[in-house]
């Protein structure tokens, strides 16, 4: 494979599959593999990219694009342009693409793998939706229900607090925008704390954006779905970072 | 009716009360809490089965977003015509 040197260094772009990949309910990418994947936009060069995936080292870098590469999931910008796109069309056309597909009802949802486990006899898992918007909170408890979960709901910074300590849920549903904190925070002061820090988190947002997933996966996120989603969908992701079937 | 086509009932049901609401909100000129109804309204309208609904709020939201909300009735108006 011809790597073509911009002058900033190495330019990168997604093949079909990167894209199946972060659209999928499962991944099996490692969280700074997935980083990469999100950064790269066919315009941005590896120094950006290394100065965008901070505290990423070098090497962790350097490998991560190998393992993409290797796994055909990113190629050099120029078999783009071999092609005879002009990089700069395509990435806007993309652009514009999601745009029409999330108008049509897609979406992104990206959930990293869990070890396999079975549930034990007896175990009921449960699930903490930290929501405000009560219809959406009641339709996501209602499907859950019928799916066998425990569910219980938060609808602030107060109600999820009180609700940790009344018992630890096996997996939350955190928005992002909550009328008293950022859901990013919350992801964050969780990660932190002890007696939470291993419960899967699956950010529920409106904003679709490169930098919010980002923002996500680097606070800990084992997944994240954007509104409006499909509660099938959710559903998969949820046990994705459960390792369930 | 199973359970959840209950509550997508019940949401499309209350669509003309959070319309009011939302022209209730501009007319106040109380546009944080506008554009975080519009936020709410764009993140779920599609969950619940009216994806046309959530892009008009979406659109409204980004405008409130923007500062212009000279734009916002006609927006909020397109929001009701999607949910007829």
């Amino acid at each position: 494979m011809t790597v073509v040197k911009s002058p900033g260094g190495v330019v990168y772009a997604h093949s079909g599959s990167a894209d199946v990949e972060l659209t999928g309910a499962r991944t099996a990418l490692s969280p700074a593999e997935i980083e990469l994947l999100v950064l790269i936009d066919g315009k941005t060069n590896v120094d950006e990219l290394a100065r965008r995936a901070a505290p990423l080292s070098e090497e962790a870098i350097k490998k991560a694009l190998e393992k993409l590469v290797r796994a055909g999931y990113i190629v050099p910008a120029a078999d783009v342009t071999s092609a005879g796109i002009d990089p700069g069309d395509f990435f806007s056309s993309a652009e514009q693409g999601v745009a029409s597909l999330k108008k049509n009802g897609y979406f992104v949802c990206i959930a990293h793998a869990a070890a396999p486990r079975k549930i034990v006899k007896d175990e009921k898992l449960s699930l903490l939706v930290v929501e405000d918007d009560e219809q959406l909170a009641k339709l996501v408890r209602t499907y859950f229900k019928m799916e066998g979960f425990e569910t219980r709901i938060a609808g602030s910074r107060a109600a999820l607090e009180a609700a940790l300590r009344e018992a630890k849920p096996s997996v939350v549903l955190l928005d992002v925008m909550l009328p008293d904190a950022d859901g990013l925070d919350l992801l964050a002061a969780m990660r932190r704390h002890p007696a939470v820090k291993e419960v899967p988190i699956v950010m529920m947002t409106a904003k679709s954006t490169r930098e919010s997933v980002l923002q996500g996966i680097r606070r800990g996120a084992n997944g994240y779905v954007t509104k409006p989603f499909n509660v099938d969908v959710l559903l998969k992701a949820v046990k994705s970072v459960l390792g369930v079937k | 009716m199973n359970p959840l086509d209950e509550l997508r009932a019940e949401y499309r049901a209350e669509l003309p009360a959070k319309l009011a609401h939302l022209r209730e909100l501009l007319t106040k000129g109380q546009l944080k809490d506008l554009h975080r109804a519009l936020h709410t309204l764009a993140g779920s309208a599609g969950t619940f089965g009216l994806p046309a609904v959530g892009e008009a709020a979406r659109e409204a939201e980004a405008c409130c977003e923007a500062g212009h909300a000279e734009r916002l009735a006609a927006l909020i108006d397109a929001i009701g015509a999607k949910a007829a």
